[in-house]
């Protein structure tokens, strides 16, 4: 049986992602680039990004902040995505498994 | 061959072309293995959630965005808390609103019922080597909507395989787990980098984040955190 809250909540989240999409696209001239509605929009996921980071790491302890150190140096040294997750991944597990 | 709209004004050469879909989906034909090694990752954290492959499935299409999902991975419970989650991908997507408005400028002679269907797709990796092509070869739709299908494709079917992968095991294995949303994450703080004066919002971000998980919640942390830093940003944005 279809769990009905997570199907919904999908459909509105996927809602909100294509609206994010098209709104630059249908809504050009509305905000100027050096706006301060255009600085924020190009300045906030970095930050949110960051709380999130540091959230998870409260939440995960060691292993996550260890994890995500390994992951964020794999990317910065090669720009490539599957490298800093398995880094981080297998950074993160060998701290649990040293751990326990 | 041009298969549609080709304007002949010379302010705007954009148009849709075959050629352009062809050479957008060969140049991210690479982009079916990247993108499905984190759309697996992200399948496999799904299972973890208990969420139904079908539903993961839907999930990884509808939403389809590696920073919305990571975000709401995080958030998610049996009774999603949507209010807050419309909140993160707001935040953590905003930017496409500006590559949305920066593909305006190229594509602005094309028709709305045209583009709009295919901003369904847009991705960062797309949106970049449209702008990259479009000053080689210009605007051309075809080729974002060529470049965009393997991305997709890559990441929906990645989501779907994650969930063959065996979960049984507990200690490293949901360690590791629970670091998913986090790690993917992490991956995508170098292109948010804006030089020097990132530095001190960053460490307000982080520390409000820091601050309100040990208080309150990781969700209500992450969005303090996010704006805190962001309103400090801007200030020194100003500055500069």
């Amino acid at each position: 049986m279809p769990d009905w809250r997570a199907l919904v909540a999908i459909a509105i989240l996927g809602l909100v992602s294509f609206a994010l999409r098209a709104g630059g696209f249908l809504s050009v001239g509305a905000v100027p680039d050096d706006h301060l509605m255009a600085r924020f929009l190009r300045l906030a996921p970095g930050n949110l990004f960051v709380a999130f980071v540091a959230a998870g790491c409260v939440e995960g302890g060691w292993p996550t902040v260890l994890g995500s150190a390994a992951a964020l140096a794999t990317m910065v040294a090669t720009k490539k995505e599957w490298a800093a997750l398995g880094a981080g991944f297998a950074i993160g597990a060998l701290a649990t498994v040293i751990r326990f | 061959m041009g298969m549609g709209i080709r304007n002949n004004t010379l302010d705007s050469e954009a148009r849709f072309t075959t050629n352009g879909l062809r050479r957008g989906m060969m140049a991210a034909t690479p982009f079916i293995l990247s993108n499905g090694a984190a759309g697996l990752v992200m399948g496999v954290a799904y299972k973890g959630l208990g969420l139904k492959c079908a539903t993961a499935v839907l999930f990884s299409t509808l939403v389809y965005s590696a920073t919305a999902q990571a975000v709401t991975l995080g958030m998610w419970s049996p009774s999603p808390p949507v209010g807050p989650m419309i909140f993160a991908i707001l935040l953590a997507n905003a930017r496409y609103l500006l590559m949305g408005a920066h593909l305006r400028q190229l594509f602005e002679r094309l028709p709305r019922k045209m583009m709009v269907p295919i901003l369904f797709l847009l991705a960062d990796a797309s949106w970049m080597m449209t702008l990259s092509d479009s000053e080689r070869n210009g605007p051309d739709a075809g080729y974002l909507l060529g470049a965009s299908i393997p991305m997709a494709v890559g990441w929906v079917a990645g989501t779907a395989v994650g969930y063959a992968v065996p979960m049984n095991g507990g200690g490293a294995l949901a360690a590791t787990t629970a670091l998913l949303p986090v790690a993917f994450v992490v991956t995508l703080l170098p292109s948010q980098w804006r030089g020097r004066s990132a530095v001190m919002p960053w460490v307000v971000s982080a520390g409000v984040a820091v601050l309100a998980a040990t208080l309150f919640s990781p969700n209500w942390a992450m969005l303090a955190g996010g704006a805190s830093g962001t309103f400090l940003h801007l200030i020194e944005d100003q500055r500069a």
